[in-house]
């Protein structure tokens, strides 16, 4: 009944390009913070300790996306380190909200934020941790869910497969009993899209789902697209999905729309080179 | 004096609405009735008459609703919100119960129902339907759902007629509505002044009898007449033509019109999340960091979601267009013959709730249009039930509610004693298992159990023997619950319910030739087969057994093979590929039926193995001669109640798990071997 | 061992900080050569990534700045449109508002005073360690915290990036009824910051004094948080849109962060320490009672390890100011005003838990974003940072090396540094006039 992984497991967490909330989602669990650390050794956890590890890792939750060289180089060497590797969050699994440079023109980006753009260095893309190694689970969400973090953890213990539901969040928002903020508001919302996981939070607190969790198997996004688009501005809808998930494969088409139409000629390629020589 | 308030409406004036409230209140009711809330009318708690929606009226339209104030006293003034009253009859989420572990002990404790005591206010026509529906589905098979009872049982009806509709409403074409004839209570309907009030039952009559009301008058019974016909009316062109529908649809099964569906479809379940009769369900565990205490609940799960017919090996129906095709040929053609009724009450909430605005009733004119004169070519039907003479029927539904036994579900396992676990192969072992009830021994041949490990999802095995006091059950490490067996020690404790479903129909052998095809570990649930024609050997004919595998590895059973041939089975192995120390047939299973004829001999043929290899050896056995009826098959899809009312393993009209396993091919239909159903 | 040659004191990661920044200070025959605090965090550009977006749309965009203050991000994002658009607020709007805030304040606070700074003091590389032997402690930390969380999350959905802020108020304000659960957990939390007060207190810091100027928002009739104006200890009062006028920002090579100085190049010290000594007359009296009675009022602004007695003691504040409101909520009549946008500069500056955070937008015809500048207290605050690890190196030098490291690393986290909030700059002097 034991899972594979050793009685005690040896867990890391670690950060890429990110915000750091996933991993606070850790320290979120407040009631079950200490009995877990009994359960699960955090070997390196920078943000919540001192002490470190360089592995290797039974589990390592890796949040953040991979954005510059070093990231890469990081990325690579830890996943030799580690038995299970798990991306937590919307940068770690589609590259986050970041990656709508990977629609622009990066060096004109980095030159117009650092006056001195050379001194920072950064990748062309804001990636998937996937797309660089392999990934043998993931979280989704901007933030990720601290029941499914628990269930994940839990989960692993008991060698069970985690139970990460894959249906829409418009199950979750009708079971809750929310009223539908689409068909009855009127609101753009990208719940019928996407994946659940967050306890339908947007439509609960009267607003459309935005698709923090990213989207969902069998996301049929050219058709709710169109749908929107009977009332709203094309670019308007391309917008919805220039978000968290933006780089996920379903959501690819409209967000780079929506990109090129927000940053014009700036996102051109053939308009790169202003900064790119600096 | 209260059969007279029954056979003439009264009338409540409006102002004393509340006196029946109080009246509900009195009898320790909690009220549930209609509220404008975040823009739809939605079901809660009423605690007087001023909680209710005064004025507000709705407008729905494919993909669209909007509440609209207007200039009008009446509190009713709408048709149906998002939500039906299965949110109170079978909610969202049920505590089933709760499977502890402690070491290698395990213990199953379930939850009592305690359902409060509620009146449901305000609930049309069509709703009532979707009431009686639900009754069919959950309380009259041979298990009833025993949270759903208790709830039912425990809610008062007050109905409210229509005499308005919307554009989505067509109940005037299921036969539903807008009149309310059937399973109420108490009926109102709203005039602009009060209500015209009768009774439909004994506590109905009861509560009007302390209500007192005065008679209606007959303008007041001359306005409800009128109201109803003029709401009757107003759907006359938003149908849908339900005559022969159920046939029509099964025979339109391939029209193209489903991939163009699928292409606007989402597949996001709202339609069947407020569908009043869609009813499955699954079961999740929220377990302690241990895995020591589980706490199991039921929700609601829908056909639309992707892992509802996902099994180890695979999706049943990986694409929207399975998944839409699913879900509108059970709610109006494969309902019929597992409930005797529509399974759509014709409320439109479907349409109203559709993200994108797909209204069934088009799709149902595309897709099944009624035949043209003459009537077209009749289809050949499937052949349900008792068809095969010796056989025992197929367990239909009785739909007579006292007849059915409370559910045992997930929570109420037996608990059962691991003897021993062996490996068989590598990939599948061989666990055996005593269980404390005695009565779990009693299972015939292709019956199967579901095995409950705290923490885990159970899981369906086919009984591969019964012998010594014990379960023999051959399992295939496919999953983590799987995985989780192999680790068992002898001695520790798992949770059992069972024998279940309808196994093969030995008898139907007798004095004839056999025809035993098994696939890998298909033969597992075949073995108690074998064992049963060689415990009387002489009264059947030629036995043939057929065993296909990957390599000789994976056949199971090895020393049996020797022993089955010795004692009187043509034994007749193949496999896909081997070393050179095979010296058997390599190639697929139905080369060893190839060969063969049976033209003109009495032979039956149970089949068991991968759905294609299935397919592949009843082409192989009718093209030898063996009807479809005279071939069984053993059904596998993903089971998570296994008896019945949750949904995930059903094929047409059928649920496998408590249907089949095994079914006659002729059964099936030609949903054998179709993708995607 | 020090006395000649070069020593390096170089942290190759902070730990217990949000973010990713190394330390590196080297010291040559004596005296600092160079203090630095070098952010490697990845930039993310998120002045770009809200240009072509609706005010809406950047209220969500740039609480992801931060995982740990995202409130913050969506207060001053929301206060500086809503300032452009003259939206007018629901008295109640704005009171939850400040409620929303302080269950940010609660959370982020006693993250930092319990799991990222006490370890520094009782000497445990980490609160699970400390826990082990002080189980109590701990646990009231996690208690605390979790009331800030369940604050934001019955407002905002969720405790990280909460979903309910809106130009105009709130897509959804509370019942009543939803408050219950806080109106019965306040009282016992209120007795938990007070003894978190005392306790700080308690805990010994190095010696360190030095004077700092102080720059934190200020409001006659509350402590700040959403209201107010810019005041300095040395004389500054400004209007927060004026940020620009008496600030600006300057790139170092050695960070992905920007720094933002005075005109005159001169460091400037936000947060905790600051607010009480600027606006410490408008603490609650509970916070201003627990405060008097640590006596250590005057020296919360000269040393900044006591820094974490100024973050308990706004602890403290932020509960009893949640307790108040919680017992008048009432449900506001208009949980989102409606408004139209109009083209100008949104501009406004908010408390965030670590300090003053400033937000500008420019907004077009259309109503879109067409340049942005976000800046964070910890780019503000990197400066002093540096100043102090200048002027307290020198006293740590004659202690054994792990030690000494281990106590500069302190005092940078004495500033609770946000360091991913502070990897996202725009300058305006590249694209300004």
């Amino acid at each position: 009944m034991e899972a594979e992984i050793t009685p005690r497991p040896r867990v890391g967490v670690v950060k890429l390009a990110s915000c750091d909330g996933c991993q606070l989602t850790l320290l979120d669990l407040e009631e079950q913070l200490l009995p877990l650390t009994e359960r699960f050794e955090l070997i390196e956890f920078p943000e919540a300790t001192s002490r470190r590890s360089s592995g290797p890792y039974d589990v390592l939750l890796v949040e953040g996306s991979v954005s510059t060289p070093e990231q890469l180089e990081e990325i690579v060497h830890l996943r030799g380190q580690t038995r299970l590797l798990v991306t937590i969050g919307a940068c770690a699994n589609a590259g986050g909200i970041q990656a709508l440079r990977n629609w622009a023109d990066e060096p004109a980006w980095r030159a117009a934020v650092y006056p001195t753009p050379d001194y920072v260095a950064s990748l062309a893309t804001s990636t998937p941790v996937a797309e660089h190694v392999q990934v043998d689970a993931e979280l989704r969400g901007c933030p990720i869910d601290p029941r499914q973090l628990l269930e994940l953890l839990t989960a692993l213990r008991i060698g069970r497969r985690p139970q990460l539901d894959g249906e829409s969040v418009c199950l979750e928002c009708k079971r809750r009993g929310n009223v539908c903020v689409l068909v009855a508001g009127g609101q753009p919302c990208l719940g019928p899209l996407t994946q659940t996981g967050c306890g339908a939070i947007c439509p609960a607190y009267g607003r459309a789902c935005y698709a923090c969790f990213g989207p969902r198997e069998q996301a049929n996004v050219p058709s709710l697209h169109g749908w929107l688009g009977k009332e709203l501005p094309q670019v308007q809808v391309d917008r919805l999905f220039a978000g968290f998930n933006a780089w996920s494969t379903p959501f690819r088409d409209p967000a780079e729309r929506a990109v090129r139409h927000a940053h014009g000629n700036a996102a051109e390629p053939d308009a790169a080179g202003s900064g790119a020589d600096a | 004096m209260v059969i007279a308030a029954a056979s003439s409406p009264a009338f409540l004036p409006r102002g004393e609405l509340d006196r029946l409230l109080d009246l509900l209140h009195d009898d320790g009711r909690t009220v549930i009735g209609p509220m404008a809330r975040d823009g739809a009318i939605v079901y809660d708690e009423i605690r007087s008459a001023a909680d209710l929606p005064v004025g507000w009226t709705d407008e729905q339209a494919p993909g669209r609703y909007r509440l609209r104030q207007v200039d009008s006293p009446r509190q009713f003034n709408f048709t149906v919100g998002p939500q039906g009253w299965k949110r109170f009859t079978q909610p969202p989420r049920v505590p089933l119960g709760t499977a502890t572990r402690d070491g290698v002990k395990v213990e199953f404790e379930t939850a009592t129902p305690e359902p409060r005591r509620l009146a449901f206010l305000g609930v049309r026509a069509c709703e009532i339907a979707a009431l009686l529906v639900q009754d069919r589905v959950l309380a009259a098979g041979p298990f009833a759902d025993d949270d759903f009872r208790a709830r039912r049982a425990n809610a008062l009806v007050v109905a409210m007629q229509c005499t308005r509709a919307v554009s989505t409403c067509f109940c005037t074409s299921m036969g539903t509505g807008p009149e309310v004839t059937d399973g109420y209570d108490l009926a109102l309907t709203e005039l602009d002044d009060g209500f015209v009030i009768k009774a439909g039952s004994q506590e109905g009559e009861r509560l009007l009898g302390k209500l007192a009301p005065g008679k209606a008058d007959e303008a007041q019974q001359a306005s409800v007449a009128d109201g109803v016909a003029a709401c009757r009316a107003s759907m006359a062109d938003q149908g849908v033509a339900a005559e022969g529908l159920p046939a029509r649809l099964m025979d339109r099964l391939d029209n193209p019109r489903w991939m163009e569906v699928a292409d606007r479809c989402l597949a996001c379940a709202n339609c069947t999340m407020v569908c009043p009769t869609c009813f499955c369900t699954s079961v999740g565990n929220v377990s302690d960091l241990d895995g020591a205490i589980n706490h199991t609940e039921r929700r609601w799960d829908s056909c639309f979601n992707g892992d509802f017919a996902r099994v180890a090996g695979g999706n049943f129906r990986p694409r929207r267009q399975d998944r839409y095709r699913q879900w509108l040929t059970h709610k109006f053609a494969t309902w019929h013959e597992q409930f005797g009724t529509s399974g759509c009450v014709g409320c439109g909430r479907c349409i109203a709730w559709c993200p994108v605005g797909i209204d069934v009733r088009e799709e149902l004119a595309a897709i099944a249009p009624p035949y043209e004169e003459p009537a077209a070519p009749p289809t050949p039907a499937p052949i349900r039930g008792a068809m095969l003479d010796g056989l025992s029927p197929l367990p239909m539904v009785s739909y007579s509610p006292a007849v059915s036994q409370p559910a045992p579900l997930r929570a109420d396992s037996s608990v059962a004693t691991v003897r021993a676990v062996a490996p068989e192969t590598a990939d599948t072992f061989m666990l055996w298992i005593e269980p404390r009830d005695a009565a779990l021994l009693q299972a015939s041949p292709g019956q199967f159990v579901m095995v409950d490990q705290p923490g885990f999802s159970p899981v369906p095995i086919s009984i591969s023997r019964v012998a010594d006091g014990a379960l023999w059950l051959t399992v295939r490490a496919a999953g983590a619950a799987t995985q989780a067996f192999t680790s068992l020690e002898p001695g520790a404790q798992v949770g059992l319910r069972g024998p279940l479903g309808r196994g093969w129909p030995i008898d139907r052998a007798l004095g004839r030739d056999v025809v035993i095809v098994a696939g890998g570990i298909g033969l597992a649930p075949l073995r108690p087969t074998i064992d049963a024609v060689l415990a009387q050997r002489d009264r059947f004919g030629q036995v043939l057994l057929a065993y296909g595998a990957r390599t000789p590895g994976d056949r199971l059973y090895l020393k049996e093979l020797d022993a089955w041939a010795n004692a009187g089975v043509e034994v007749a192995q193949i496999v896909d590929r081997a070393g050179p120390e095979w010296l058997g047939q390599v190639g697929v299973v139905t080369q060893v039926l190839d060969r063969r004829d049976w033209h003109g001999r009495d032979a039956v043929a149970f089949v068991c193995g991968p759905e294609r290899m299935m397919q592949a050896t009843v082409s192989a056995l009718r093209t030898a001669g063996i009807t479809r009826r005279r071939i069984f098959v053993s059904m596998e899809r993903h089971m998570d109640c296994g008896i019945g009312i949750c949904g995930h393993c059903q094929i047409g009209p059928f649920f496998v798990c408590r249907d089949g396993p095994v079914f006659a091919v002729a059964e099936l239909g030609d949903l054998f071997g179709r993708e995607g159903v | 061992m020090h006395e000649s040659g070069e020593v390096d004191f170089s942290v190759r990661q902070l730990t217990r900080v949000e973010g990713e920044g190394r330390l590196s200070l080297t010291v040559s025959g004596g005296e600092v050569t160079q203090a630095r605090l070098e952010i490697f965090e990845a930039p993310r550009y998120f002045e770009r990534l809200v240009v072509g977006r609706t005010p809406d749309e950047v209220i969500d965009i740039v609480a992801r700045i931060c995982g740990i203050c995202p409130v913050a991000y969506q207060m001053s994002a929301v206060h500086a449109f809503e300032r452009l658009f003259d939206v007018a607020l629901d008295p109640e709007v704005r009171r939850l508002r400040r409620l929303f805030y302080c269950g940010e304040w609660i959370e982020s606070h006693a993250l930092h005073i319990y799991l990222l700074h006490a370890p520094d003091f009782l000497g445990y590389p980490s609160a699970v360690e400390l826990a082990g032997d002080h189980p109590d402690v701990v646990q009231r930390g996690l208690r605390l915290k979790r009331l800030g969380n369940r604050i934001v999350a019955i407002l905002g959905g969720r405790p990280i990036h909460p979903v309910s802020v809106r130009v105009g108020g709130f897509s959804r304000a509370p019942r009543r009824g939803e408050l219950d659960e806080l109106r019965q957990a306040l009282p016992e939390a209120i007795a938990d910051a007070q003894e978190t007060v005392r306790w700080a207190a308690s805990l010994e810091p190095p010696t360190y004094t030095r004077e700092a100027r102080l720059v934190a928002l200020r409001h006659p009739d509350e402590y700040p948080m959403n209201d107010g104006r810019i005041v300095s200890s040395d004389g500054l009062d400004i209007d927060p849109p004026a940020w620009p006028d008496a600030f600006e920002e300057r790139q170092v090579p050695w960070s992905n962060a920007l720094q933002a100085v005075s005109h005159d190049g001169a460091p400037y010290l936000l947060g905790p320490s600051a607010r009480v000594a600027l606006a410490g007359d408008t603490l609650h009296p509970l916070a201003a009672d627990a405060l008097r009675a640590t006596a250590l009022g005057g020296e919360l602004a000269t040393n900044v390890f006591r820094s974490i007695v100024a973050r308990s003691v706004e602890l403290l504040h932020a509960l009893a100011e949640a307790a108040d409101i919680v017992e008048v909520y009432s449900e506001p009549a208009v949980h989102l005003a409606p408004w139209e946008p109009r083209a100008g500069v949104a501009a406004w500056a908010t408390e965030a838990p670590r300090g003053l955070l400033f937000h500008r937008y420019e907004v077009g015809d259309d109503g879109l974003v067409q340049r942005a500048q976000i800046v964070p207290p910890t780019s503000q605050n990197q400066a002093a940072i540096e100043h102090d690890l200048r002027l307290f190196a020198p006293s740590v030098l004659e202690l054994p090396h792990a030690e000494a490291t281990h106590r500069l690393e302190q005092l940078i986290r004495s500033y609770d540094p946000c360091i991913s909030c502070a990897t996202h700059f725009l300058d305006l002097r590249v694209e300004g006039a």
